[in-house]
């Protein structure tokens, strides 16, 4: 099941000199003289429709306009250079694989706190939020504030904030999710439906402080978020 | 009920993720409990909440030019679409896709999205044509003679245009040069009348043949037709029936390429 899908796969794992760089891109011209003519021009009409995707995945990892967009650009220099070795038949799914790789190296590099391995398995559902039962609808008839949702989302850890961007803002199936999160069916099973619950607590009335990463990485959601 | 695994189903569910015969066994679960049928709808609640409530972060401008500069091509980010909510509830997409299909059906939105496509294509080649009369970078092959200018555009893009002079009614052909417009690279060949200065953008297309239509902005003229699987576009400041004597003479003198 893993890395099924892509036949540039390791160009996601070995991105050169990603290591030694800190939080600096490389923007230079340099990197792309390898990429031939004919693969830009492809890259421009194939790859390029897709970059709102890449940049809200990005912009949902790191939480910052600014990282975002460093890392996608990085991204694209990356995709750029493999272009060619793309076998594919749907190139969004491969450039959100090297989008998350990406993020996910700036992360930890820049921000290690938020990328510590995560263990599905520990964290076993302590306590699903099962909804109030008189009250089932509660979230779903609740006015939700825009800003509260956008909260609750950073408010996520990375692993489950990943698989429900991927699938409620980019309408992906499973099986795209998979790849690109490089987990099993399964795993993304799971944790879309922790995911879920945890917005389901997060959402409820009086339930705001659950969510404490949020605060330290994203202020401006939070101001926002005080208005109701 | 509410074991982690059954949690997962409801959501593989939901996202219509389940195999047909455990998606019908969970309907039919569905049926005989209510507390299930409520968690439901609560997952509902909360998925149509996400999708019509949360940012949907599309790339900003600056980003989209530096990554096609990157890539060599000028500025896109002017055609680029800022998507803001790409779905819909289910039932009201349901809808919504009964709507569409009728007024595909009809013509209206074909219609409807060609007239806003025409719109930004022209924007693009009078900004073309304005950025290379600025700075003075009118073509790239400076020729009249259209043999050795066809060859020359031929050898740059991946379809070899018509390329007539026009000589005989009296307009001057300067030469080509190579554009980037409706997201490809395109021809220009450029005719000088009276100090005017003429764009003619070719390129290969999908659409079907259409006649010519007139259309002008910020003072530009424009003529633009399909013929033969390709597109044309004209704009000059020129005025408007001059532009139309120039527009018909290529068009008879394509017309007359594609039945010998």
């Amino acid at each position: 099941m893993r890395n099924s899908g892509f036949t540039t796969e390791p160009c996601c794992k070995a991105g050169p000199g990603n290591k030694t760089r800190p939080s600096s891109v490389s923007t230079g011209m340099k990197g792309i003289s390898v990429a031939d003519d004919d693969n830009r021009q492809r890259f421009i009409a194939i790859a390029l429709p897709h970059l709102d995707a890449a940049y809200n995945l990005a912009r949902w990892l790191t939480r910052n306009d600014h990282d975002a967009e460093d890392v996608v650009q990085e991204a694209c220099m990356k995709a750029m250079r493999h272009f060619s070795g793309f076998r594919g038949d749907v190139v969004r799914p491969w450039l959100l694989q090297i989008v998350r790789h990406t993020c996910y190296s700036w992360l930890k590099e820049n921000r290690p706190a938020e990328v510590v391995s995560f263990d599905d398995s520990a964290d076993a559902w302590p306590e699903h939020a099962a909804p109030a039962a008189d009250e089932p609808h509660a979230v779903a008839q609740r006015k939700a504030d825009r800003a509260l949702i956008n909260q609750a989302i950073a408010g996520l850890p990375i692993a489950y904030r990943e698989v429900l961007v991927l699938r409620e803002l980019e309408d992906l199936s499973y099986r795209d999710i998979a790849r690109i999160a490089d987990i099993p069916i399964g795993t993304v099973m799971s944790r879309l439906a922790r995911a879920r619950g945890l917005m389901q607590q997060a959402l409820q009335p009086g339930a705001r402080p659950v969510l404490r990463t949020v605060a330290r990485h994203a202020p401006h959601t939070s101001v926002r978020g005080e208005k109701q | 009920m509410n074991t982690p695994l059954d949690l997962r189903h409801l959501n593989a569910f939901l996202d219509s993720e389940l195999s047909l015969s455990e998606q019908l066994e969970m309907e039919t679960r569905l049926e005989q409990d209510a507390a299930l049928r409520s968690e439901v709808a609560g997952l509902q609640g909360l998925r149509s909440t996400v999708r019509q409530q949360a940012d949907y972060h599309a790339a900003p401008a600056a980003l989209r030019d530096r990554i096609a500069a990157l890539a060599g091509a000028p500025p896109v980010s002017t055609a680029a679409p800022t998507p803001q909510r790409r779905f819909a509830l289910r039932p009201a997409g349901l809808a919504l896709g009964l709507v569409l299909a009728a007024l595909l059906t009809w013509g209206i939105v074909p219609r409807w999205w060609q007239a806003t496509h025409d719109d930004r294509l022209m924007q693009q080649a009078i900004a073309s044509h304005v950025r290379a009369t600025l700075g003075q970078r009118l073509v790239d092959v400076a020729s009249s003679d259209r043999h050795t200018v066809k060859p020359w555009l031929s050898a740059r893009l991946d379809f070899s245009p018509p390329v007539h002079d026009l000589q005989a009614q009296g307009v001057v052909f300067l030469g080509g040069r190579v554009d980037y417009l409706d997201e490809r690279p395109v021809a220009v060949l450029v005719y000088k009348q009276k100090e005017h200065v003429i764009d003619a953008f070719i390129w290969p297309t999908q659409e079907a043949e259409s006649p010519m239509r007139a259309s002008s902005q910020r003072g530009f003229n424009a003529r633009h037709w399909t013929h033969a699987g390709m597109s044309y576009w004209l704009v000059s400041d020129l005025n408007q029936d001059e532009l139309a004597v120039v527009a018909f003479s290529l068009e008879h003198q394509d017309a007359g390429d594609t039945a010998r």
